[in-house]
């Protein structure tokens, strides 16, 4: 009888690995149906998949858009994995690369994190892009230390500013960094130094006003501000949820934040010279499939005159 | 009195700006192309007027004016980057070659009008009340699109307005040259400093629109009421119901089905296995759900032995819409079980045996008793487990990740398009998880209330 049980829950493990399989591939013709739902209705860059079973189905949905332009190239569709801060400008530079050259990209809001999650998702999973742009030198050292980047491809992109932002319904008036220390201000935000450049920034900021000690490896803040930091913010986005929110009095972004959520305005430009130098280096995936493509799109964001009207609108500054 | 120190600040703030800036303004010498000195226009910028400005901020018409703005676009910055290893100076895009130009700096806002525009439109540049009504229309549309950032309504507090149809302006240390093609069709104003290689700071930002006349000027204005609301549907990507609707729809069957064998299993074993397999069972339901994601993360990731066994499968499921699935059924499937089980263990034992005795199968048995008499429960328990698994969030989102129109389900949409700023749908697609739940709920209690009855009746 004993024996009857344990056989019942050898077969039971056995038909529950059996389900999960049967759901990987039922799963996989499921979602390359997905994809032939969304080219049918032409939503257009809206569905896309890292999969190849749609990325089949997405590709052959390009070149029916393309349908003009010569012999059916084989598609080629590109995972860019880029500074949180870009999340509004580069799709629609993509969507002019896009209009010129047929090559697609990938759309999914994991790949605009914060700039150290997104070097560490590549270390886990190196394939996981094929362009890297980080809003900090520090995280593309660390991906080029990691060989994730192809090092010949780096090249400095964009230059940006870090403010104080604060909502676009309030009065609070800040002429200076030291202000954050005063009674007028009741709390302030800013990302989470080791994972979020403009944190990054921001604590070098605070440093250089004395109002905190330390680097984003271990650090102190001042008495004086202690109680109404909030620096644990996950990505710069974030931190501007949190101004145009109400919650906090004010917070560390990038001018370009300002321009890409609604809700906030620039209160104060912290001088340059308080913090390193804001950079957007850009590289090619050591891993990329499209490594050719990849760098002609990084030299496009570079030299078009389009695509740099899209970016200094946003307020990216070419470098 | 934090409100009054702050105001207090403020002015005093203001006050210590406006002097240095008005300073400045007073010694501000602006000089065009042939060497002669343009003259601060005297036209005010706070002249009111009705302005429409078109919904995508880029068309304005001033109420009255013969002209009005078209194509209006902010460049926030501009570049210092060479075109064909030539530099031209820190050059802000335009919107083409008959554009106008207009650079805003603390001190001066320059405004650069095309003489060929305005003799076609009949219009004297040096006109106050042409000037006025250009102002007017310019400060409205400039605010509308700076979107948080600069404008020229604060700069012109402390600022001095020029116009132009010289194309190049020099003021101080720098020279502002406007209309000037760099590279096929692309347009541009420029600021350089002798000398430098970086003149950015001579400028906040700059501007470029075209000048249309009324009747070509068409303002799409922001609709409001109906039709935004249809605006607002028609924009409105579905996708996430669609996934949503979809990942569950697929995890229900599984769960139930598992569910189903899991609770029947575990009423069969010896009361040791038994505690253990419940525990097994139930622990998705006690762990955070980012544990579970974590662990399926590992379980299936290139990372671990198990996972590069499944890749090598060709089993590559990491962040695609199969690892949806798995990441609902795992945190479903416990709703579904401890209910069914308990609905399974308050069923007669005496009648199961009465079945035995009568020579039925197991199989049986538990298609013509206890899934008849557990049925209420079965359903609640499918229904429990369809609500967990639409609302899953962390387990999806560390397994599957947020691909939009794949794997991003409407707790993720909720979650992003709030972070993303887009509020007005992250409420929508809130409205639409209240209004699911209240089915799930309203079909549970009339489910229970059967089973009440069932009950009465019986007791009679």
């Amino acid at each position: 009888m004993k024996k009857l049980h344990v056989l019942f829950v050898a077969a039971f493990a056995l038909a529950l690995v059996a389900a999960f399989a049967l759901v990987g591939c039922g799963g996989s013709s499921a979602s390359s149906a997905s994809g032939e739902a969304a080219s049918s209705e032409a939503a257009s860059s809206e569905a896309a998949s890292s999969e190849p079973a749609s990325a089949e189905a997405a590709s052959s949905e390009a070149a029916s858009s393309e349908a003009a332009s010569s012999e059916a190239v084989e598609a080629v569709q590109l995972q860019v994995f880029a500074a949180n801060s870009l999340q509004k400008a580069l799709p629609e530079v993509e969507a002019l690369y896009t209009a010129k050259t047929g090559v697609t990209f990938v759309e999914s809001e994991t790949g605009y994190a914060a700039s150290g999650t997104l070097v560490e998702t590549l270390t886990a999973d190196p394939t996981a892009a094929d362009i890297l742009i980080t809003a900090s030198a520090g995280s593309m050292d660390d991906a080029e230390a990691g060989s994730l980047v192809d090092s010949a491809t780096r090249q400095t992109m964009f230059k940006n500013d870090l403010v104080l932002a604060v909502a676009a319904d309030s009065d609070l008036q800040i002429a200076d960094v030291k202000d954050l220390a005063t009674d007028a201000i009741a709390s302030f935000a800013m990302g989470e130094p080791s994972a979020v450049p403009a944190g990054n920034y921001a604590l070098q900021t605070l440093v250089s006003a004395g109002l905190a000690t330390g680097d984003k490896a271990g650090y102190e803040f001042d008495a004086s501000i202690a109680d109404k930091v909030n620096d644990g913010a996950d990505k710069v986005g974030t931190v501007a949820t949190y101004v145009s929110s109400g919650e906090v009095d004010c917070g560390f972004v990038y001018t370009s934040d300002i321009y890409r959520y609604d809700g906030i305005k620039v209160a104060y430009t912290v001088p340059a010279d308080m913090h390193k130098d804001i950079v957007y280096p850009g590289a090619v995936c050591a891993q990329s499939a499209n490594a050719d493509v990849a760098a002609d799109f990084l030299s496009f964001c570079m030299t078009d005159a389009d695509a740099q009207a899209v970016f200094a609108q946003y307020g990216f500054e070419l470098a | 009195m934090i409100l009054a120190l702050t105001c207090l600040l403020g002015c005093l703030l203001a006050g210590a700006f406006f002097g240095v800036g008005s300073a400045w303004a007073d010694s501000l010498i602006v000089t065009d192309a042939s060497g002669n000195q343009v003259s601060a226009s005297k036209a005010s910028i706070s002249g009111d007027g009705n302005v429409a400005i078109s919904k995508d901020g880029d068309v304005a018409l001033l109420n009255g004016a013969t002209f009005g703005i078209s194509s209006f676009t902010r460049q926030n910055k501009g570049t210092n980057r060479d075109v064909d290893d030539v530099y031209y100076g820190y050059r802000y895009r335009t919107v083409g070659e008959m554009s106008f130009g207009v650079v805003v700096n603390s001190s001066y806002v320059l405004v650069y009008i095309p003489q060929e525009v305005l003799d076609e439109l009949g219009l004297d540049l040096n006109d106050k009340n042409f000037q006025q009504k250009f102002l007017v229309t310019l400060v409205k549309i400039d605010k509308a699109a700076s979107n948080g950032g600069h404008t020229i309504e604060e700069a012109a507090a402390s600022a001095k307005v020029f116009f132009t149809s010289s194309k190049s302006l020099v003021v101080g240390d720098y020279t502002y040259a406007f209309q000037q093609e760099i590279g096929e069709g692309a347009w541009y104003t420029t600021v350089n400093k002798p000398g430098s290689h970086d003149a950015s700071d001579g400028a906040l930002y700059a501007s470029s629109g075209l000048l249309t006349p009324k009747d070509d000027t068409v303002v799409t204005e922001k609709s409001t009421g109906m039709a935004a609301l249809r605006e607002f549907f028609e924009d409105l990507d579905w996708a996430p119901l669609w996934v949503s609707l979809r990942t569950t729809g697929v995890a229900i069957v599984v769960i139930f089905i598992l569910g189903l064998l899991a609770a029947w299993l575990t009423l069969r074993v010896s009361n040791k296995v038994k505690g253990l397999l419940d525990t097994i069972f139930t622990i998705p339901m006690v762990l955070p759900p980012t544990v579970c994601g974590f662990l399926l993360l590992v379980f299936f990731g290139s990372s671990s032995a198990t996972g590069k066994w499944f890749i090598s499968m060709g089993l590559d499921i990491v962040f695609t819409w199969p690892a949806a699935v798995i990441a609902c059924i795992v945190v479903g499937f416990p709703m579904m079980y401890r209910t069914v089980r308990g609905a399974f263990e308050n069923i007669d034992a005496n009648m199961l045996d009465a079945a035995r005795t009568l020579g039925w199968g197991e199989g049986k048995i538990f298609l013509r008793i206890m899934m008849p008499l557990a049925w209420p429960s079965i359903a609640a328990g499918t229904v429990l487990a369809f609500a967990r698994a639409m609302g899953e969030f962390g387990c999806t989102l560390f397994f599957a990740g947020n691909t939009a129109g794949i794997t991003q389900t409407i707790p993720l949409a909720i979650y992003f398009d709030w972070m993303g700023g887009k509020t007005d749908v992250a409420i929508f697609w809130v409205i639409v998880v209240i209004l699911i739940s209240f089915l799930v709920i309203l079909f549970i209690n009339i489910y229970s209330s059967k089973t009440q009855k069932y009950r009465k009746r019986l007791g009679e």
